[in-house]
């Protein structure tokens, strides 16, 4: 299948099938939680959905945080715009997500997410319902975003392609901020060619996001795969077998595979969460429960004291992150991890653009299968963190990386990811197009075929 | 003493630092807004180009070292009327730092940096709640950062004097928008005194908190450091009604702005009015000090210095310059501004009557009154106050007084009715 | 990390937290810092810090007034008198 909008966009439509789609999916969210809020286009475009952290004009967005219920934002974020002036799209929801980004398992949040192939198992986060819904709707593609990984790892968990743009080609402007240097927009859907069409709508630099870019980007698609030694190891077992038989077919389609050694590697984590957490604890000091979201409407209490009880409406590991992301950045302790961190950011990009000159990376998505969500509950930060592994480097150096299933066990599915250098987009667009020539990807849910 | 500054000041640009709302100052609230400078989930800044050239030259002014490139950084603490919680401002890449600008008497204060940062909303305070108006938020500050080289209160107001008339000239009108930190040490430790408003407060919060910390020493009492804030009202400082709070900014690059290569930003070239006035006294031989009175806050002045200094006798000119601003005329022609020296140079009163003439280009009429004339009135003003004899023998300067009474009544020429005045006066009572 | 150390954070941040959720976070925190602490092995004096992941060069924009048309979107999300938005005291 090359292009669902495409098919989609050739076939006669019923004229009753938003309806019919809203109350399927009306009908299957209380068991998923995909979507925070569900609603009947009046148009008949392509179905798309837009994770709850980027703002559609008129529209509640949440992030999944009790703090921001009731936050009608009063603009689009450009990327939405961008989207909804071609007139071939229209909105059916808002996905859930772990909240404002934070988590890889889509628990985080009022109504954690369900993996829709085994309701027992995690469907993968941040952006669980964008996996969610791109594994239920046969016709349909999701706007999500990734900060370590979280396109990546519920497109893995769901079996779907999802794809992380470079670091500033897509605009940021409307996405409520979990780390401004790591938050991407990107995109997921059951084919890459449906991944190109939403990048050439979306791309380009805008003037309201001064870290938005006009690089030019590229689609240099490599043979020649690299795996990273330190990283392959920390891959379950189980997985590790299933992923190199997924390389030898590669091989047998013209890829070279080479392994190295990139010892700092395994600093990328803690790297990684330090940065996010010290950016995330300014970018949620907005929320203090009176200007938008919740409003606590206590007055008899003075600021210090209303600010503090507005903010017990943050999940724990929003409490967390803040905390700890405000020690980060403490005078005492900010040379020591916040500053360091941007070196090792630093040298690992410096590091891997070497290698991938003239290479993609590859390596499973995730070093897990998705978690039974008891599992999950039980896990201790670190060792949530810790599953991160393999999505965090392509994030934390804003190099563009895809995920897309290559195999299936006991009905769940095995994803690979795909990493290339700054602003080769295309290049591992391109890559996934080909895999599909020769991968058909198995899908449980089939909603709105036609 | 030793006292220090960090005033700020609010840039002339017609949009915001980070949005496109106008900056200007309404009554209603809530009008210049939009989703960025309220802080709106989502929204992000943009930089304005305008407040980096006002930066620079008021860096510039202040004879500081500029950066080529400039980054900025986030202030994080809680506030209602900081819209983020945090306040996007400048720390180490500071667009000017290590400046200087010297005060009367040739004392040199050192500016320690100059940064551009954003400012929060407006709040009013009420008991039960805070309102807030957010015209005011986003709107370009510049913070400029003076070492505590000012030792006086006299220097404080040669240092305030001197930063506003070279702001003037930017167009930056500080009396207006400033509001400042004073930092003032007589003991070992320093004193803070936060969001003093105005330059008027500002001097008079100093005098106080000098008095206050002088008295404190003066009974073997070290001053604790402290902050402090100014009450208006009753012209005091006071211990700060916020607890020292145990805030801690947790600085970190704004990550929402990359760097900017100033460079080649051009700076706007201005006037420094003290040196202005200083040039034309050597120039012209005249007191420098009322030339600056003049100029200083007063460009139109010194347009008119600069365009007729060499058509007319400068002693004049100045005298003229002080009768429009005396007489706030806007814009006056070249034939008035003729018109006005004649009559200056006549020796006639300036007053209302004459004003309107000269606009009017109508010729000015002077009392057409004879010596005799004069003489009749002095006499018959000293009938109808007959104790005015008395009263002059023992005080000469009474002949002022009646000189003064007859030319306002008939506008006749100051110099020779008090000459008149003071003869018949003498006459009268048999002095010389 | 200490007691009174965390509950300096708590109130820098203004987070309320019940005994229970305390217990835990600082326990939590303390082990995350640990894992944290690797980053403190890594030791190159030279290389600079990368505030993005990619070097962007920074384009300001021109001083042109651009109003925000609805307004209203923006005070209807919270409470207002007078068309001064309320806050809690100060």
């Amino acid at each position: 299948m090359s292009s669902y909008i495409e098919e989609f966009e050739s076939k006669v439509k019923p004229k009753d099938y938003y309806d019919r789609l809203y109350d399927e999916l009306v009908r299957l969210n209380p068991r998923l939680n995909a979507f925070n809020a569900l609603i009947k286009p009046d148009k008949n475009g392509i179905p798309l959905s837009v994770k709850d952290n980027i703002c559609v004009k008129g529209i509640e967005a949440t992030a999944s945080s009790k703090i921001l219920k009731g936050y009608i934002p009063p603009f689009n974020a450009t990327v939405v715009e961008r989207v909804l002036k071609t007139k071939r799209f229209s909105i059916i929801g808002k996905t859930n997500m772990d909240e404002f980004g934070f988590g890889s398992f889509g628990i985080n949040c009022e109504k954690p997410a369900k993996n829709p192939l085994d309701e027992e198992r995690v469907a993968g986060g941040s952006s669980s319902g964008a996996a969610i819904a791109t594994a239920l709707l046969k016709y349909h593609v999701a706007i999500a975003e990734s900060t370590g990984g979280s396109i990546s790892a519920p497109a893995a968990f769901c079996g779907v392609v999802g794809f992380t743009p470079t670091y500033s080609v897509i605009s940021r402007y409307g996405l409520i901020d979990y780390a401004n240097s790591l938050d991407k927009i990107g995109f997921m859907a059951r084919s890459a060619d449906d991944i190109r069409v939403m990048l050439d709508i979306t791309k380009g630099k805008d003037n309201r996001d001064s870290t938005s870019t006009d690089s030019k980007i590229v689609g240099l698609h490599h043979k020649k795969l690299v795996i990273i030694d330190e990283l392959i190891d920390k891959v379950d077992e189980k997985i590790r077998s299933q992923f190199f038989e997924f390389v030898e077919k590669l091989k047998n389609l013209g890829y070279t595979v080479k392994n190295i050694n990139l010892n700092e590697i395994d600093l990328s984590i803690p790297a990684y969460y330090l940065i996010a957490m010290a950016e995330a604890s300014t970018n949620l000091a907005k929320f203090t429960g009176f200007k938008y979201g919740f409003k606590l409407n206590d007055f008899s209490k003075n600021y210090n004291e209303f600010f503090a009880e507005a903010r017990e409406e943050f999940g724990t590991e929003a409490k967390r992150r803040v905390i700890l992301g405000t020690f980060i950045r403490s005078a005492s302790v900010k040379d020591k991890y916040y500053s360091k961190s941007l070196i090792i950011r630093k040298e690992l990009i410096d590091k891997l653009s070497k290698v991938l000159k003239d290479a993609f990376l590859i390596s499973p998505t995730m070093p897990i299968m998705p978690p039974k969500i008891s599992e999950a509950n039980s896990m201790s930060p670190v060792q949530n963190y810790a599953t991160d592994i393999l999505t965090i480097p392509p994030n934390l150096c804003g190099l563009p990386h895809i995920s897309f299933p290559y195999s299936y066990s006991n009905g769940l599915p095995l994803s690979a990811q795909i990493v290339g250098s700054q602003f080769n987009d295309y290049g591992v667009i391109s890559f996934v197009s080909e895999w599909e020539k020769n991968f058909e990807y198995k899908f449980k849910y089939n909603i709105g075929e036609i | 003493m030793k006292i220090g500054l960090e005033i700020h000041v609010a840039l002339p640009t017609k949009s915001k630092l980070f949005c496109g709302c106008s900056t200007e100052q309404v009554d209603t609230p809530n009008i210049n807004i939009c989703p960025i400078c309220m802080g709106f989930p989502g929204s992000k800044p943009s930089l304005n180009e305008e407040a980096i050239i006002l930066a620079k030259s008021i860096a510039n002014i202040l004879n500081c070292k500029i950066r080529d490139k400039i980054s900025f950084v986030r202030k994080v603490y809680f506030y209602p009327d900081l819209p983020k919680s945090f306040q996007i401002t400048q720390l180490q890449e500071s667009i000017g730092y290590e400046g200087l600008i010297i005060i009367d008497k040739g004392k040199r204060i050192n500016i320690r940096r100059i940064q551009i940062e954003e400012d929060p909303a407006k709040i009013i305070r009420s008991e039960e709640y805070s309102l807030l108006d957010f015209n005011r938020s986003g709107i370009p500050l510049v913070e400029i950062v003076t070492e505590p080289d000012i030792t006086s209160e006299e220097e404080l107001t040669s240092f305030i004097f001197t930063l506003k008339a070279r702001l003037y000239y930017l167009g930056i009108d500080i009396d207006r928008e400033i509001k400042a930190d004073l930092n003032i040490s007589l003991g070992k430790e320093r004193v803070e005194v936060k969001n003093v408003t105005g330059t008027k407060n500002l001097l008079e919060a100093a005098r106080y908190e000098i008095e206050r910390q002088t008295e404190l020493i003066s009974r073997g009492i070290e001053p604790t450091k402290e902050t402090r804030s100014y009450d208006e009202k009753e012209r005091k400082t006071k211990a700060s009604r916020e607890k020292e709070s145990d805030e801690e900014y947790g600085y970190i690059y704004e990550p929402d702005l990359p760097e900017y290569n100033i460079k080649n930003y051009s700076i706007r070239e201005t006037v420094d009015p003290i040196e202005k006035a200083k040039e034309l006294a050597e120039k012209h031989a005249y007191n420098p000090k009322i030339i600056l009175e003049a100029i200083a806050f007063d460009r139109y002045a010194l347009d008119l210095i600069e365009r007729n200094e060499e058509k007319y006798n400068f002693n004049s000119l100045m005298q003229a310059i002080m009768e429009i601003k005396r007489f706030k005329i806007d814009n006056i022609d070249d034939l008035s501004l003729k018109m006005l020296l004649e009559e200056i140079e006549g020796g006639f009163q300036i007053d209302k009557d004459t004003i309107s003439s000269i606009i009017k280009h109508e010729k000015v009429k002077h009392s057409d009154f004879s010596q005799e004339g004069i003489d009749n009135g002095i006499r018959e003003f000293i009938e109808k106050n007959p104790d005015i004899l008395r009263r002059y023998i023992k005080n000469k300067k009474l002949a002022d007084y009646v000189a003064g009474e007859i030319i306002k009544r008939y506008k006749a020429k100051p110099k020779e009715v008090l000459k008149r005045t003071i003869e018949i006066l003498n006459s009268m009572t048999g002095q010389k | 990390m200490e007691d009174k150390e965390f509950d300096r954070l708590l109130k820098i941040s203004r987070i309320k937290l019940s005994e229970e959720e305390k217990q835990r976070i600082q326990n939590d925190i303390e082990g995350i810092l640990r894992y944290f602490d690797s980053v403190d092995k890594f030791n190159e004096a030279k290389i600079k810090p990368a505030f993005h992941p990619i070097r962007i060069e920074g384009h300001p924009r021109g001083d042109k007034i651009e109003k925000f048309e609805d307004k209203d979107s923006l005070l209807s999300n919270t409470k207002t008198y007078r068309g001064f938005i309320i806050g809690p005291r100060i």
